[in-house]
């Protein structure tokens, strides 16, 4: 190493970041070294007048207010929103009581259904809400809350607004284009829909970091004329709807498996 | 909730200050905190927190904010410019020293301030959360998502960059003219 390389390590050598043996080189370099021990110098200068300075910048008092507000709202409205999501799996606000209703009893229908067909009760559960969910897609201006083709808009979107990356990848030389994201709740926490379509079908990718064990196989199922794909890939845990025909949309689970 | 203002409010001073050392306006940062702590309270349920190491929820708050501030400033405003690659000040490297040239760091608060503000972004925010928000290196990497050894260098280039700066000539040895 030269004494460039060895001023790199300087300031990490200042703030006790290098490991013992790494310390110790650039210690002795230093004791050799008049050149360095002035940047050695200069750096600790630099580092108190960083630190006398005071730089840091604070709230007033109005904005810390303003957020307390805004965390006490937010807190409010996701206890409503969970409670109505518990019973209804649909906005009522959003349509009339009546044709609510009958909705509502169409996705109960539907999600009976799907319940016979999976085993486990808490899959039962996830699968009628991913259902649900696909369904509610449906309705007008509820499918994408980020229209985009391209992969490099439809995943920096959900930075922040999740604890995790979802993969989004590009398959549209297979045949299966992108056309966005949204954000959904299932299974008690917000996961990530990426949407693609393949002759004007949609197709609702729900996916979450998965918990639990890896179970590659693809579980089928179909439900008044939906089908539902599901897989526990290493990282994420994949349910796939669509009304698109079944070896078709099993041909999107292989592709996007394979990713 | 509760949980969420024990663990997350705390740290409101800290996301202030980042996001206005990144966005250098006072209502920038209002309006980017504000975004980043409707983000972490929806993702907050997702989020283990560690009674234990209370840190981990302070950065973990922090990427947020970091990254609402990225997002934010690319929308409402010319990114390349905001971010600092092209306003900012010549690289004082460029103006280099007589080595044997004794340097005496400026301790002027608003000299300070200034040098700061004017670093290019992605050394000022490793400076800020360096220095004025006292995370480690390996937060730093965690919080800015890029390996140990980049925060390492961006550090060490940032002080650099400051260092030069904030240097005036010793009085036993007059700058020299450059020509």
């Amino acid at each position: 190493m030269n004494c460039d390389d060895y001023r790199i390590y300087l300031p990490a050598y200042l703030d006790d970041e290098l490991d013992v043996a790494e310390s110790l080189r650039v210690q002795k370099h230093l004791a050799g070294c008049q050149d360095c021990r002035q940047t050695e110098d200069e750096q600790l200068a630099l580092r108190s007048a960083l630190r006398d300075a005071d730089l840091r910048a604070h709230p007033s008092a109005d904005f810390s207010e303003r957020i307390e507000v805004v965390v006490r709202e937010a807190a409010k409205e996701e206890a409503r929103s969970r409670r109505s999501s518990r019973f209804e799996f649909l906005r009522l606000e959003s349509f009339g009581w009546l044709p609510a209703a009958a909705v509502l009893l169409v996705v109960t229908t539907i999600g009976a259904l799907v319940m016979k067909s999976f085993q486990s009760s808490h899959q039962q559960l996830v699968a009628s809400a991913v259902l649900a969910g696909h369904i509610r897609s449906l309705q007008p201006n509820h499918l994408i809350d980020v229209p985009s083709s391209d992969r490099h808009t439809v995943k920096p979107w959900f930075q922040g607004k999740l604890d995790f990356s979802p993969p989004v990848p590009d398959l549209s030389e297979l045949g299966w284009t992108l056309v966005g994201g949204r954000l959904d709740y299932v299974d008690g926490r917000p996961v990530a829909v990426i949407v693609y379509q393949r002759r004007m079908h949609n197709i609702n990718v729900f996916l979450w970091p998965n918990r639990g064990s890896t179970d590659e196989a693809i579980r089928q199922e179909e439900a008044q004329g939906y089908q539902i794909l599901h897989w526990n890939g290493a990282e994420m845990t994949y349910w796939v709807v669509s009304d698109l025909n079944n070896a078709e949309l099993l041909e999107f689970a292989q592709a996007l498996r394979g990713h | 909730m509760r949980r969420f203002e024990q663990q997350i409010s705390p740290h409101l001073k800290s996301a202030y200050n980042l996001a206005k050392w990144l966005t250098r306006s006072h209502a920038d940062a209002e309006d980017v905190v504000q975004d980043a702590f409707l983000r972490a309270f929806s993702a907050f349920e997702s989020f283990r927190g560690d009674d234990a190491r209370p840190h981990n929820a302070k950065a973990w708050l922090l990427t947020i904010v970091r990254n609402t501030s990225m997002t934010w400033l690319k929308r409402n405003r010319n990114a390349g410019a905001t971010l600092g690659f092209e306003d900012a000040a010549e690289d004082p490297r460029e103006r280099s020293p007589d080595p044997e040239e004794i340097l005496l760091i400026s301790c002027d608060r608003e000299a300070v301030r200034q040098a700061l503000e004017q670093l290019p972004w992605e050394f000022r925010e490793a400076i800020v959360l360096r220095e004025l928000e006292g995370l480690s290196y390996r937060e730093i990497s965690e919080t800015v998502g890029v390996p140990l050894g980049t925060v390492m260098s961006r550090l060490s280039r940032g002080r650099d960059w400051l260092r030069r700066i904030l240097s005036t000539p010793g009085p036993s040895s007059p700058r020299k003219e450059l020509a």
